[in-house]
This record gives C-alpha cells, sequence and structure tokens, in this order.
C-alpha cells in the first residue's frame, strides 16, 4: 500500500477540490450550451471552462493545478530528486504545437517549479489517469522514487470535437451515462491532481491507502468496445486478486460510464460477469463531461472526497435502466460509509483499467 | 532476472531484425515501405491495409520479433505479456492527416480520427496476437533506456512474463523504430541493463 492524498480538481465546476466537491454534491454539471462549436457551427453541450484564456490552456492548467497541489503537501517535496511529476493526457497542447504536443508545456512546467525530473506522460486513451495513478504506485513500491503528483489534464479543442462528431458519437443533450436514452458522450476539459507516497507526512490533510491496480487489454477492437467486458472483467479481477479483496469488500464502484450505448452496455456486462452488479455505482461523466485523459484523475479525485464525507453521490444524468444488466446505478446523494472505492476506465484501443483506495 | 531476447529496428530504408539486415526498401516500388515489409511477412490480415503508419510500424515489428521467436505466441498465457511503448511525437502522424481532413477537405475522417491516439498500436498488437495483458504507451522527450528498464521491471514484478516493447518514431517521413522482446529468465538473450539496451537500441 501507497498513501494517496492532496487531491485537487481545477473545472467548469471550481477552482479546487472544495469548489468542484461542493458543485457536485449539490448535483450541479458542468456541461452546458456552447454556441457555434460545432464542426457546422452548431451549438454544442460542452463542460467547458470559460474564463481560461485560449492560448496554452494545457499549460495554464498543468501550472495552476500543481500550484494548488503544493499548498496541500509539504512545498518541498515538488523540487525533491525523489519526486516524479506524471502527466496523463491524450492530446496535451495540441492545438500550440500538433507535433509536439507535450514537450514545450512540460518544460514550462519544469521551470516553473524547478522540478528535479522530467515529468513522464502517459497517453493511453481514456484510461490514461487511471494508469498514470497505478504507474505512480508501481515507481513508489518499487522504490525508484518516494512521491509521484499526478496530473491529469485535457483541453477541449476542434481537433478532439470534430473528431467525435465525425464518428456520431457526440450527445445532442448534456450526457446521461447508464440511461436508457443516453446518446453519447459530452466532451469536458479539466486538470485534476493527486499525490501518490510512502509516507502519509507529507500530506496536509490526511491520506488515504492506495493499493495495487491493473490494466487489460480486450483484444477485440481498437473503437468499440468488447461485446463481453472482458478486458475490464480481468483487469478488475487481477486488481482483486493482485489485493487479497472480494467483490463484497467493495463499498462504491466510480465507474467510466461515458454515455455511449456500446460503452455504457460493455461496463455493465462487465460488473454483472464480476458479481458487483448490486454495489453502488456512478458515472461523473454528466458533472464533468468526458475529460479523457484527465477523466481517471477528476474521478478519483471526486471518489476521495466521497469516501472522506461518507457521501455516495448521484450519477447525473441517469433515470431509467438502460443496459441489459442492471446496475446499482446512485439515483440521488445519499450518506454512505465508504471504505473501500474501486475505480475503472476503459477505452479506445480496448484498454481498461482499475484501482482501489481505502480509507486508512 | 530479464533477458532482451529479439530487436528489431526500422528506418527509412532498412529493416533489421537481431543485427541482420532482413529487408531494404525498394524505391521503385508502387508499394509504401511499410508495405513492402508487410508482404515480405507473407502473413494474411488485411486490417493491416486500414492501419497507420505508427500502428504498421509497431504490427510489423511485433510480427518480426514472433518470427524470430516462435515459442512467444504458445510459451505464455494470453495476460502474461506487457506491452510497453512510447516515442516523442504521439500520434503527431496521424494527427496532422486528421486535422487537414477537417480544415483543407472539410470533412473529418472518422477512420483517421480513431488512429489519432497513440496507445492504439497496442490495441492493433493485442487485437492480432488475443493479448490480454498490461499496456502501457508513454511520451517522452527522446528515448530513455531508463523508462524501459524501470517501468519493463515493475511490469515483470506484477506478474508479466514477458514485455514486449518498443521505440516507435514515426513522423512525417521519419521512421526511427526499435521494437524489443524481454523475457525472464531465457536460456538466451542479453542481460537487460542500461549499457545493452542502449547498445541494442543504437540511438
Amino acid at each position: 500500500m501507497t498513501y494517496i492524498g492532496a487531491e485537487e480538481i481545477v473545472s467548469p465546476l471550481g477552482q479546487s477540490i472544495r469548489e468542484n466537491f461542493q458543485s457536485v454534491c449539490e448535483n450541479r454539471s458542468g456541461i452546458s450550451l456552447v454556441p457555434h462549436a460545432g464542426f457546422n457551427q452548431e451549438a454544442i453541450h460542452l463542460s467547458k471552462i470559460t474564463d481560461l484564456s485560449s492560448s496554452n490552456k494545457f499549460e495554464t492548467l498543468l501550472i495552476d493545478t500543481l500550484s494548488k497541489v503544493a499548498k496541500r503537501i509539504d512545498p518541498a517535496r515538488i523540487t525533491s530528486k525523489k519526486t516524479l511529476v506524471i502527466v496523463s493526457s491524450t492530446k496535451g497542447g495540441l492545438d500550440r504545437n500538433i507535433k509536439d504536443p507535450f514537450a514545450p508545456s512540460l518544460t514550462s512546467l519544469v521551470k516553473h517549479f524547478g522540478l528535479a525530473n522530467e515529468p513522464l506522460v502517459v497517453s493511453n486513451a481514456c484510461i490514461s489517469g487511471v494508469l498514470a495513478i497505478n504507474a505512480a504506485n508501481n515507481f513508489i513500491k518499487a522504490g525508484l522514487y518516494d512521491h509521484v503528483i499526478v496530473l491529469g489534464c485535457d483541453v477541449i479543442s476542434d481537433f478532439v470535437l470534430f473528431g467525435f462528431q465525425s464518428l456520431f458519437a457526440v450527445s445532442a443533450t448534456p450526457c446521461t451515462p447508464f440511461d436508457l436514452n443516453r446518446s453519447g458522450i459530452s466532451l469536458g476539459e479539466g486538470c485534476a491532481a493527486v499525490v501518490v507516497s510512502n509516507t502519509p507526512e507529507i500530506f496536509k490533510n490526511k491520506p488515504l491507502g492506495l493499493y495495487s491496480g491493473t490494466s487489460a487489454n480486450d483484444a477485440n477492437h481498437i473503437s468499440g468496445p468488447s461485446r463481453t467486458g472482458e478486458g475490464l472483467y480481468r483487469s478488475v479481477k487481477r486488481t482483486l486478486e493482485l489485493n487479497k479483496m472480494s467483490f463484497g469488500e467493495i463499498d462504491f464502484i466510480s465507474a467510466h460510464g461515458t454515455a455511449t450505448v456500446f460503452n455504457d452496455e460493455m461496463e455493465a456486462i462487465a460488473f454483472d460477469r464480476l458479481n458487483m452488479a448490486d454495489i453502488p455505482i456512478n458515472s461523473l461523466k454528466g458533472y464533468f463531461g468526458h475529460t479523457l485523459g484527465a477523466a481517471g484523475v477528476i474521478e478519483t479525485a471526486i471518489s476521495m472526497q466521497m469516501m472522506r464525507h461518507n457521501m455516495l453521490i448521484k450519477s447525473l444524468g441517469y433515470s431509467e435502466t438502460g443496459t441489459s444488466k442492471s446496475l446499482n446505478i446512485t439515483t440521488g446523494n445519499k450518506s454512505s460509509e465508504l471504505n473501500t472505492i474501486l475505480k475503472t476506465a476503459s477505452g479506445f484501443g480496448g484498454c481498461n483499467a482499475s484501482l482501489v483506495f481505502r480509507k486508512l | 532476472m530479464s533477458f532482451i531476447t529479439a530487436c528489431c529496428h526500422i528506418n527509412e530504408e532498412s529493416c533489421v531484425l537481431n543485427g541482420d539486415v532482413i529487408a531494404q526498401k525498394n524505391t521503385e516500388s508502387g508499394d509504401s515501405w511499410f508495405k513492402q515489409l508487410y508482404k515480405g511477412l507473407t502473413l494474411e490480415y488485411p486490417k493491416f491495409y486500414k492501419m497507420d503508419m505508427l500502428s504498421q510500424a509497431g504490427f510489423i515489428g511485433s510480427e518480426l520479433i514472433k518470427k524470430s521467436n516462435p515459442a512467444l505466441s504458445t510459451r505464455y498465457q494470453d495476460d502474461e505479456i506487457g506491452l510497453l511503448f512510447a516515442n516523442q511525437e504521439s500520434s503527431a502522424d496521424t494527427d496532422i492527416r486528421f486535422m487537414e481532413s477537417y480544415v483543407d477537405k472539410k470533412s473529418p475522417s472518422p477512420s483517421l480520427f480513431v488512429y489519432t491516439l497513440p496507445n492504439i498500436v497496442l490495441g492493433e498488437i493485442a487485437i492480432r496476437n488475443k493479448w490480454f495483458g498490461e499496456n502501457m504507451f508513454a511520451v517522452l522527450p527522446k528515448f530513455a533506456p531508463e523508462f524501459f528498464l524501470q517501468y519493463g521491471e515493475i511490469m515483470m514484478v506484477a506478474g508479466a512474463k514477458a514485455v514486449l516493447m518498443g521505440w516507435l518514431g514515426i513522423l512525417e517521413g521519419k521512421i526511427e523504430v526499435f521494437v524489443f522482446l524481454v523475457e525472464e529468465n531465457s536460456a538466451t538473450g542479453m542481460q537487460l541493463n542500461r549499457e545493452n539496451l542502449i547498445t541494442c537500441a543504437g540511438f
């Protein structure tokens, strides 16, 4: 086990973890109708940060979020030789330099904070965030670093929006994960951070315990989820086995739940196969939209807050069962003792990942 | 202890397997260089033609490694082979083409868009071989032996018996491909360490 804490989020729902969790508790969504955003100049539902200048959004968000993290841990650790920064992102600063989407922003980040080590970029589609947190845990357990700061960030661009439009994957309404009438994603943007460490002492607030996580490929299709949920099933099964946990010990699942017809169906099948269909579950995409490489970190950060507050958060947008296997979707906020949480993610390229954290 | 048991290099002109030049680009051929290499493999895998260059590079590299180590397909369980790949440019080669599809051609291409993530190549290799193991794609400022040594070891400790690793530098005609196989407790191959990896990579 390692320690995880100092969660932070910058998103349309707030400038800090406190503001973001407050918004989520009030069941407010960051998604709104943005005029002329689409390929044909049509209005599109997006979770977009409106007061962010359009140049270097990626870099601005990384620096802003890491500054907030620095206030929540011993700040000397940021520049330590034993600290690594992992950035999880699908497209980075693509708008700034399509041929080199990461290096310019990371060079600025290193300079701004005086980081001792070159940051590592994990770019593994929509599992990037969960994979990066798992990597953080692995690097620490291997003794290679004492602390790893994971920054998950992706910004909305014409590139990504037009791409999802070309796949007919963008919902005409704010996305409705797991719902009968779901019809695609709402894109979002934001940046989130968690700090993983071998010691609880660096955290200003009490950390939680992070356990080993795993990934698994569906080996089925590059842009369509497996019909049997094979990769997700295998990843969750291996994560639980690795930590000698049983599915009955999981108090809550923070699902991926993109609100595409096939993704949510795949997840329902996988959790049903895992005998986990009765465990309370939600998708946070109705609040933040799909933030791609940031999603795993944003959703882990909110789930950590749920654990700290012993509060189940409503799965926004869900009203009626829309998958062949029914799940225990959280339909309203509810107090609940949350000791162990499973976070999962799935993405293009057939990738799936899962992680587990616990109250200390 | 882990060993490098096979390695493959592809640049703009030649393809080298375990140090032997096995193919050189025929500049008079109407086929692309990767298509020439694919034909040389004599495979029936039409999906190859749909792939972008990044995926084709990883696919050819992995097939050549299998040719050199045929037991790779039978020696391990379907989740015991990890995939650990990296490059500097992410999927920029295809990103540029996708951007052209909506800026110049005014029609965003879905078939290009699905390749605008660097980890798609891992999916292609997983699909081809029915490998369900761990995947990671990282973007690094340059080839970093430490990354492969450290994270390869982490994957092995977590349960992988073999890790197929690769550096896939593909951008606007530049080709800098190095795919290699790391296995534990092998009777053959070079011990996996920094010095051997740098020698093997050649850059």
